[in-house]
């Protein structure tokens, strides 16, 4: 078992002209909460992207528990245990709440003949019905999806990619766009997920006041390059980090 | 007109409608499977029901091989060679350039690769007729006159249908595509491997263009230009609101009927425009067909 669940080496993904990303290193302790920020366009939805293998890096590897996995296909990693969210949702919207999470957790209903025929296993009912009460979508059950509100349907996005039973679970932007108090929410499920449970957590985040709470360590990055990493703490107090936020002069007055 | 005429004309149109129709329900159901899935309407489906009844034409009569071979060997090789040309060809357009129109371009091209093979082979040059399936004897259903031959039909269509729609329902692969056509990238996420499924879709809609080949072969003229039939299937689809699949059959079934009726009632001349005027009438009065669900407002 290597000591980091995730680590991406000297990843770079250029667009045409356009470097995305440049050489960029990360690496994920096991069991800890570890958010990656950075300015609009500094990378990090691409990032997450190539870490979750919708896009191929140009060059760059990533390393899944010692594991080279650069190579495979986006539909391969539930298998290995990566579950992801989307910034802008991809939920299967004509589906009920229910129906979304029991497809997450196909992937480890197997591929008998009596399991695809009995198509609701047991067991994953249980789990999927406990799922749905920890995101508070119980009453939620039979609703379909597109009629949810945004804060409800970044939630059963974290349902689904929870069915998965992920390692490693990759928020992109989990808090965008809820309240105070459903973020006050979030912060205290994505906690005990991690403590609890031990599914470690990469996070794409501009919501600071959670980034700040939860994060055992925090990567900044800006223009496609990593400009400062540390525990939240040393992040803050970072010169570097407050000038690529607020620009040069503020950051000298 | 009598009533009584009336009455039997309306029987027979039925009758003989819901034969041919359910014939075009296959030919829909193939067109709408691969449309729903990864929203590239299929213009080569009329050459891949042409070219797998050459191919059966081509084991039975040249090689006299029996009939029982003949048909699970013509509808492999149909599976096989859509689900090729989906892996070869057009995994490798989307990979180049991923808009669905090139993905267009590329079936219109097997179309007119799978025409111009038939026409080389020379066995396209005579319009050939192909032996049926079981020797065609007149039944009386009520006042209707149908054959033998239309009863395996339409049994045998009904039967393919209620087979693709249990799959599609009820195992983990149909699952996996109904996923795909409502969420590829959310499909992705749960572990469906896309260029699998678009596979076996492909695969699947060119068993079902088979079979409806080896249906329709022993009533029409088998000629290199035979694909046409398809734009019946493409009619029965935009009638059922082409993405759904039960919407596939019904229209298939109604376009069958009407083509018949109008036949009978209007002139046997009026036959080939009814399909497209049916088209026009369910587009003006509900655009997203009839079983089309609610029509989809996009943000601009």
């Amino acid at each position: 078992m290597a000591e980091h669940l995730l680590e991406v080496v000297d990843l770079t993904v250029k667009f045409g002209g356009l470097t995305a990303v440049n050489k960029f290193n990360i690496a994920v302790k096991r069991g800890t909460i570890h958010a990656l920020i950075g300015p609009n366009g500094a990378g990090k939805s691409t990032t997450f992207n190539c870490i979750s293998r919708f896009y191929q890096p140009t060059t760059g590897r990533v390393l899944l528990d010692g594991v080279d996995v650069t190579r495979m296909p986006a539909s391969a990693m539930a298998g290995l245990g990566v579950a992801r969210t989307f910034q802008n949702l991809e939920l299967f919207g004509e589906l009920t709440v229910f129906e979304n999470v029991m497809i997450g957790a196909h992937v480890h209903a197997g591929r008998s003949w009596v399991e695809v025929l009995s198509a609701r296993p047991p067991g994953v009912v249980e789990h999927v019905e406990h799922l749905l009460e920890r995101t508070s979508l119980t009453a939620y059950r039979n609703t379909v999806a597109r009629n949810l509100d945004f804060g409800h349907q970044k939630l059963l996005e974290l349902a689904r990619a929870l069915a998965i039973r992920p390692r490693l679970l990759l928020l992109d932007e989990p808090a965008a766009g809820l309240r105070n108090r459903e973020i006050a929410a979030l912060d205290a499920l994505l906690t005990d997920l991690c403590r609890r449970e031990g599914i470690t957590i990469l996070l794409v985040e501009h919501v600071m006041q959670l980034v700040m709470a939860i994060s055992d360590r925090v990567t900044v990055l800006n223009f496609g390059t990593k400009i400062s990493e540390g525990t939240p703490d040393d992040v803050r107090n970072d010169p570097s980090v407050i000038e690529a936020y607020l620009g040069q002069e503020m950051a000298h007055a | 007109m009598t009533l009584d005429v009336v009455f039997l004309f309306l029987q027979q149109g039925v009758a003989s409608g819901l034969v041919i129709g359910s014939v075009y329900a296959l030919l829909a159901l193939a067109i709408v499977v691969i449309f729903k899935t990864s929203d590239v309407p299929n213009f080569s489906q009329g050459e891949m029901v042409m070219a797998a009844g050459y191919i059966a034409l081509y084991l039975l009569v040249f090689r006299s091989m029996p009939l029982w071979i003949v048909m699970p060997a013509t509808i492999l090789a149909a599976y096989a060679g859509a689900a090729l040309f989906r892996r070869l060809v057009l995994n490798q357009v989307a990979r180049a350039n991923g808009s669905p129109v090139n993905l267009v371009i590329a079936t219109l091209g097997l179309s007119y690769v799978l025409r111009g093979f038939v026409r080389q082979t020379g066995f396209g040059d005579t319009p050939r007729s192909f032996p049926p399936v079981v020797e065609p004897q007149s039944i009386m259903i009520g006042q209707a006159a149908v054959t033998t031959l239309d009863l395996v039909i339409l049994a045998t269509a009904v039967v393919v249908m209620a087979a693709f729609f249990w799959m599609f329902k009820y195992t983990k692969i149909g699952r996996a595509m109904r996923a795909v056509g409502m969420n590829p990238k959310a499909a992705q996420l749960v572990g469906v491997d896309l260029t699998r499924i678009h596979m076996i879709v492909w695969g699947l809609s060119g068993g079902i263009s088979a079979i409806a080949a080896l249906l329709i072969s022993p009533k029409v003229l088998m000629t290199a230009d035979m694909g046409s039939i398809v734009t019946l299937g493409f009619a029965a689809a935009i009638v059922g609101g082409f993405t759904s699949l039960p919407g596939a059959v019904v229209g298939g079934f109604l376009i069958g009927i009407i083509e018949n009726l109008v036949g009978l009632f209007i002139s046997s001349r009026a036959i080939v425009l009814a399909p497209f005027v049916a088209i026009m009438l369910v587009l003006v009065i509900r655009p997203q067909g009839l079983f089309g669900g609610r029509v989809e407002i996009k943000k601009v």
